[in-house]
């Protein structure tokens, strides 16, 4: 394993929870955002060894796996999500007690609010504000980093409609 | 107007910061997550954290003497879902011997089933675990396929076999037969804990994806079976002397990587009318028990299956032709950089579906074909469920 990669411990340590959070702002439910959470992290487990840093970052490495398993996830579910969304007003509401703690309300119904979002704007607040730079978004998302700013202003203007619109 | 505007946006993304960074998996999924994929470590990282994972392991199973740790050699003994198994991953030596079935469903009764049974979820090919083998890639991504294979199948219909969820009970029953006690709290995920002579035994629960059926890690201080030159015999021997030994049909598989070696016992089933079919995980990999050691050292570490009743019931499933016909749907159009793939091969398996508080071994059409990818060669995989749509649940 080359010096400059972390161990994979220490990945998983540190962005657990920032993967969690990205895959938890585009789907339904924390159950779902688990299964894909797990998938995430045993995939890239198991591919860490021959991870090359000198081409990416392992954390825009991670966000990759992640973006795909999420994106296999709409692919797999998409028509069942697309339903629930339309027909649930809380899509992301919860009942089980055990993820009370998961988000505050406030917070919560904002996720709704950016799960709704096009595909390609989720992605792009869902990375933006998981930590990563634009540079690394455009990188993810396949375009150039100025495009992603594009993106995501786009995304944060449909949001904030989106809230708007909530609220009226 | 416009400064109000950015002001709102301004304090929209200190919302989603906010959002984002407060937004975390319940407490347990961290420690759930990290044994699960503990429990499906490579090879010849298990072999290289081995020692290091026993003494954690045996602090929590009281009666076990610390000492023996030092002298620890590292077995391991897998029934994971991404394993070693399948297509000889493991590089080095790679063998394959036949064993008499020994099924333990019996005959499969005709009737009403199980009603409408969940669908199964096929994921992305696993990547091979060992670099630099030499071993073809596995393509996940869009293809054109072009099927090129001769597929008959002269059933129409095929056996699914459910199991129930085993409870806490359960585990410590199995757990008293391979001569285990109860001796810690495990994450929520595992189902217990125990300890026995010179050993832990760990009891897991099935996972909803990617898909796995319940299963035990047991991790010995010493050998109990004298090596020998045959990787398979002492594996076998290995197993029996645990009381793991499979009684479901299989086949082994040897592969080593450095001084290691994992000896796999690939499950099948047998299928009335159809004899044996292969048992593969959402990847299309086969899988069943795993078996690692290094020759020359003592102590073990083991992994296996938990021993589980099998109801069968008999479905209808698609004939060759509709099978080939679902495969020529799941085809990318032609075009680009989507690579076109000749599908060569095709059998009738068995796969995992998590369906809750029961689960569901059901067919499925495999295909399969190589192609090459930028001059790699390179297995693309497809996966049809076999079981009429109509009895599918989702």
């Amino acid at each position: 394993m080359p010096d400059d990669r972390p161990p994979f411990e220490e990945l998983y340590r540190d962005y657990l929870g920032r993967i969690y959070a990205y895959v938890r702002a585009q789907v339904s439910t924390a159950a779902d955002a688990e299964d894909i959470t797990a998938q995430v992290f045993m995939n890239a487990y198991q591919a860490y060894g021959r991870f090359e840093a000198r081409n990416a970052s392992p954390v825009a490495w991670l966000f990759r796996i992640a973006r795909n398993a999420t994106t296999d996830h709409f692919r797999a579910h998409g028509r069942r999500e697309r339903l629930r969304r339309t027909i649930e007003h809380q899509p992301i509401a919860e009942s089980d007690p055990g993820t009370m703690a998961e988000e505050r309300i406030q917070y919560k119904a904002l996720l709704v609010h950016v799960a709704r979002l096009p595909e390609r704007q989720r992605g792009s607040i869902a990375l933006r504000h998981s930590g990563l730079s634009f540079e690394e978004v455009g990188a993810l998302m396949s375009c150039t980093e100025d495009a992603a700013k594009m993106l995501y202003h786009r995304g944060l203007k449909a949001l904030r409609e989106s809230v708007h619109k909530e609220g009226e | 107007m416009i400064e109000d505007e950015d002001l709102e946006l301004l304090a929209l993304q200190r919302r989603l910061d906010d959002a984002f960074q407060t937004t975390r998996p319940r407490r347990d999924f961290e420690d759930e997550l990290w044994l699960r994929m503990q429990s499906r470590r490579p090879i010849w990282r298990r072999v290289r954290d081995g020692v290091a994972g026993l003494v954690e392991g045996i602090r929590e199973a009281p009666g076990v003497p610390s000492a023996a740790v030092a002298v620890a050699l590292i077995v391991l003994l897998g029934a994971g879902i991404f394993t070693l198994g399948g297509l000889g991953r493991g590089g080095g030596t790679s063998s394959t011997a036949a064993r008499p079935a020994t099924n333990d469903t019996g005959a499969v009764p005709q009737g009403s089933g199980f009603g409408p049974v969940p669908r199964p979820v096929f994921g992305e090919a696993v990547p091979p675990l060992v670099p630099g083998t030499g071993q073809a890639a596995f393509y996940a991504g869009a293809a054109t396929l072009v099927w090129a294979g001769d597929l008959k199948v002269s059933v129409t219909a095929l056996p699914v076999y459910r199991y129930a969820e085993p409870t806490e009970a359960q585990a410590n029953s199995f757990a008293a037969s391979v001569g285990a006690l109860p001796s810690a709290d495990v994450a929520q995920g595992g189902i217990g804990v125990y300890a026995g002579r010179d050993f832990t035994l760990v009891v897991l629960a099935s996972v909803a994806q990617p898909p796995r059926e319940p299963y035990v890690n047991v991790s010995d201080l010493k050998s109990t079976v004298a090596p020998t030159s045959d990787s398979v015999v002492m594996a076998t021997e290995y197993l029996a002397a645990h009381h793991l030994l499979p009684t479901w049909p299989y086949q082994t598989d040897v592969q080593t990587s450095g001084t290691t070696v994992r000896v796999n016992f690939l499950r099948s089933f047998d299928v009335p009318g159809l004899g044996q079919a292969n048992l593969v995980d959402s990847a299309g990999n086969r899988y069943g028990t795993e078996v690692d050691f290094a020759p020359g050292t003592t102590g073990a570490f083991e992994t296996a299956p938990m021993p589980l009743t099998l109801e069968p019931a008999t479905y209808p499933i698609i004939s060759a032709d509709q099978a080939i016909r679902s495969l020529g749907a799941s085809s990318a159009p032609s075009g680009g950089s989507i690579p076109v793939v000749r599908i060569t091969k095709a059998e009738l398996v068995y796969t995992l579906v998590w369906g809750g508080d029961h689960s569901y071994y059901e067919p499925a059409y495999l295909f399969s074909g190589t192609f090459s990818n930028n001059g790699v060669p390179t297995v693309k995989r497809v996966l049809i469920p076999a079981v009429t749509p109509s009895l599918l649940t989702r």
